[in-house]
């Protein structure tokens, strides 16, 4: 095998394009990848290889980029013109550098800029040198391909709350700085006395520089806490309002009476808060990208064939038609779609001319391709891989097989939406206790008979000494820090309700292909009839080196001699199997059936049968090979298990949880999985939306389920777990989908994510605990009325700096 | 005292203007990516004349 030097990928010897760049010798696994270097290589650029690591490319995809969707994006600027547009393909640093090089070397490009958290490019040129149509194709050039950016209005509001967010908490971080100095001042002055006339300056100073943070920077929080009152509910935002706010007016009244002033601990509050829920925002930006990716699988143009005047033969034999882009939407039932190889099909149909093999496994998670005749069914979104075919249009719009996954993805998301905080749920006993000491400290001084004036400040002082401040910093520490942990391992967690939800995991649910196993099928055993093993090996490479189909790549790939025969008239029968010359005698590779009837002209002998099912029965496919009249072998490929998946599932099962295996493939192949990784619980044969359904009876039955798979088939069920974890390089919809991504191919990981996320959130709750502690200590002193203000501010800085302490512990291994 | 006025007051003009400084960063789209620009300090400037013309462009973006 050799390693193409643009994708990385590997690929036979047979395929390989050979050239010469700067006098070193470079190897591709096709004609593109060539095109791809070369053209970055001319441009300077080959400085990408270098600082690439482990991400590759892929091979360049053909497909056409449907100009029209770009051009109502386009506006102009000065006399340029700008336009934003969505890169797909973008995985790594070095890939943003290479868009926005290769972009700024086009002529007539003055700006390019991709931005890499949401692969958006921004592009400006002069329209007299350059057009929209050679910008796109410069990007689809290098093996990206372009989208146009469409901005929702949901979009564009959750970006501006971002920046609004992140205004908010920058304004009352500068201003509580400023406001500290002179705080620590007065407190200074407390203790060792003070000039009255410097005292009231200061006073005044820290007024001026608390009111924008209480009415700017709260703002949030006093809208917050009056909606919540308009329902007779007491929220957080209450409890920060009425702790910032009593303190603020509190301060206020102290002042004019030459008293003590509070005004650090309301900015103090607010800050915390604003930077609690600013860190708690930037991880879940991202969360509704995914069915705007899903619909994205789905070509946007078909090629529709259209009667000519004359009209095709009225049998419907031979189509004799124009063929004509037009937009999927425009498609009616019935219509004739052509597909022509490395095409997606667009709408879900029947096929009536023609013979392919299509990829499905993003719907069925089918590993192998399968075959399609007339009369054979095709689904949007699908893969032609090697034939030309024409189909009738049968399901359209919200119909397809396609349209039915979204709509599940969007289901389970919606239902999946309210999870509260546990902070909130703590803080929705607490807020009404608080109140109730409060106003219970207010009756009983003046039950004692004490001022009226007195039991106010008392009471108020509750408030403000009960509103944790670190409380809003608790949660959101521990989860930034174990996250980040974790994605130092290669585990990525979206998000702290993730963590909440995957503590109490108990069935952890795998599907097979590509998450169990590698995906990538192998020759794992194979005997000659009638000559040596390694003959017969000999003679079906060379044969299928000519072949795409992944059978044919598992046997040539272990074919290590290369030493090939030379094949003749080579032919593709698509489901059936592979034909040529090898020296001048007709060699044959293909299913039982087919080898029977074309190659040897009798049936196989028993031994060579049983041989097969014995396989079979294994999870293998059998292929058999015959050359020049007689059966020459017999070949086994199959999916195996990755080496880490039994260590793996026996870590979960000592931690006595339980496993399931779920998979699109047939019961045979799951068994024959299921029993070499140790998994005794198996569901073969179901359907994406199926797998959804099985987890969401698991959930009904008291399960906490957690899925992990890596393809689009796996979407809805990533979704529907209670944690849907993405393994290595799963398809962009299952990353959107899942909660945890493993960045390594790694089943091992896990049970390490189960682990990390049990101790972040044990963390959360250490973390809840010392943020009341300190409150729990001072809140009877302010109701006995003893409270020193320097009290107050220690055991707020205290209460922080233990949360901040304990979080860091996230970071230590268990 | 008059020191110490002069004093307080070119604390609160420092902390001010580090204060509008951060606000003009924010509207100026400087937050709007902060995971590309530590990798982007790593990018060798191979032809630098263009480079400038984008530093240019990035500055107008606004």
């Amino acid at each position: 095998m050799l390693k193409c030097d643009h994708c990385l990928l590997q690929f036979p010897e047979r395929d390989a394009v050979y050239d010469e760049v700067n006098s070193v010798k470079k190897v591709f696994c096709c004609h593109g990848c060539q095109g791809v270097y070369l053209l970055i290589n001319s441009e300077g650029l080959d400085e990408f290889y270098r600082r690439r690591r482990e991400w590759t490319p892929g091979p360049v995809s053909s497909a056409s980029v449907d100009l029209a969707a770009f051009t109502p994006n386009i506006r102009p600027l000065g006399s340029e013109l700008e336009t934003d547009i969505v890169l797909d393909g973008i995985r790594c640093a070095s890939c943003v550098w290479l868009n926005e090089r290769i972009l700024m070397k086009t002529a007539g490009v003055t700006f390019a800029r991709v931005n890499y958290a949401t692969h958006r490019a921004r592009i400006r040129w002069n329209p007299e040198k350059t057009g929209i149509q050679a910008i796109l194709s410069r990007i689809t050039s290098i093996g990206y391909t372009p989208k146009p950016f469409v901005a929702t209005a949901f979009d564009e509001e959750q970006r501006k709350a971002q920046r609004e967010m992140l205004l908010r908490f920058g304004t009352a971080g500068f201003l509580s700085m400023q406001l500290m100095l002179f705080s620590v001042a007065l407190y200074a002055g407390y203790f060792q006395g003070m000039d009255v006339k410097i005292k009231n300056l200061f006073n005044i100073i820290s007024l001026v520089l608390a009111t924008p943070v209480m009415f700017y920077s709260g703002w949030p929080f006093l809208t917050g806490a009056i909606r919540g009152l308009r329902s007779f509910t007491f929220n957080m935002d209450f409890l920060i309002a009425a702790g910032a706010g009593s303190a603020y007016l509190y301060s206020i009244y102290e002042m004019t009476i030459g008293g003590e002033v509070y005004f650090d601990t309301a900015v103090m509050i607010i800050t915390l808060i604003l930077l609690g829920r600013y860190i708690e925002s930037g991880a879940k930006r991202k969360a509704s990208e995914t069915i705007i990716r899903l619909l994205s699988l789905a070509p946007r143009e078909a090629r529709k064939l259209v009667a000519r005047a004359e009209g095709g033969d009225a049998d419907g034999k031979k189509i004799l038609a124009d063929r004509r882009m037009v937009s999927v939407s425009s498609i009616q039932r019935g219509d004739l779609i052509e597909v022509i190889p490395g095409e997606k099909i667009p709408l879900d149909g029947i096929v009536r001319e023609g013979q392919s093999e299509i990829d499905e496994a993003m719907l069925t998670g089918e590993s192998l391709p399968v075959a399609k005749r007339p009369g054979a069914e095709v689904f949007s979104g699908t893969v032609n891989l090697y034939g030309r075919f024409v189909y009738e249009v049968t399901r359209v719009g919200n119909d397809t097989v396609l349209a039915s996954v979204i709509k599940a993805v969007e289901d389970a998301q919606t239902r999946r939406a309210p999870v509260q905080a546990l902070a909130d749920r703590m803080v929705s006993v607490f807020v009404p206790i608080v109140l109730f000491l409060s106003v219970f400290t207010a009756g009983y001084w003046i039950f004692r008979g004490g001022p009226v004036s007195v039991a106010v400040m008392n009471a108020v002082s509750v408030l403000v000494i009960a509103c944790p401040c670190s409380l809003g910093l608790a949660t959101p520490l521990a989860i930034l820090i174990g996250t980040t942990y974790g994605a130092s391992r290669g585990i990525l967690m979206k998000g702290g309700d993730v963590i909440e939800r995957a503590k109490n995991i108990d069935t952890v649910i795998f599907d097979k292909t590509g998450t169990i196993t590698a995906g990538k099928p192998s020759l794992i055993d194979f005997h000659g009839i009638g000559r040596s093993d390694a003959e017969a090996l000999r003679l079906a490479a060379s044969l299928e080196r000519f072949s795409e189909h992944s059978i044919g790549k598992a046997i040539t790939s272990a074919e290590g001699s290369y030493a090939y025969e030379v094949v003749t008239a080579f032919s593709v029968l698509p489901g059936k199997g592979i034909r040529g010359f090898i020296a001048g005698k007709v060699a044959i590779l293909g299913s039982r059936e087919f080898v029977e009837r074309e190659g040897i002209g009798r049936s196989m002998e028993n031994g060579e049968v049983a041989f097969a099912a014995s396989r079979e029965a294994a999870g293998a496919t059998v292929v058999y090979l015959a050359y020049d009249g007689d059966p020459a072998g017999i070949f086994a490929v199959s999916d195996p298990p990755r080496s880490e998946a039994s260590e793996a599932v026996k870590t979960l099962k000592r931690r006595g949880i339980e496993i399931v295996m779920i998979t699109g493939d047939a019961v045979a192949t799951a068994d024959a999985v299921a029993k070499t990784v140790g998994i005794e619980r198996v569901q073969a044969k179901r359907s994406p939306v199926q797998k959804a359904e099985e987890i969401g009876k698991m959930r009904t039955g008291g399960k906490h389920c957690a899925m992990i798979g890596d393809g689009i088939n796996d979407a809805p069920a990533l979704v529907e777990a209670e944690v849907g974890i993405a393994i290595g390089r799963a398809t962009d919809i299952a990353l959107e989908s899942a909660d945890i991504v493993l960045m390594r191919s790694d089943l091992r990981l896990v049970p390490q994510a189960l682990g990390l996320a049990k101790k972040t959130f044990s963390i959360i709750r250490q973390n809840l605990f010392w943020a009341f502690f300190y409150n729990a200590v001072a809140i009877p002193l302010a109701i006995a009325g003893v409270l020193h203000p320097i009290m107050a501010a220690a055991a707020m800085a205290l209460s922080s700096l233990s949360v901040v302490g304990n979080s860091l512990r996230a970071r230590v291994h268990r | 005292m008059t020191s110490m006025i002069i004093l307080i007051l070119i604390s609160l003009s420092f902390g001010l203007a580090a204060l509008f400084l951060f606000l003009w960063a924010v509207k100026s789209g400087q937050f709007d990516d902060v995971e590309r620009p530590k990798y982007r300090m790593l990018d060798d400037d191979d032809d630098r004349d263009k480079d400038k013309n984008k530093e240019k462009n990035t500055k107008s973006e606004t």
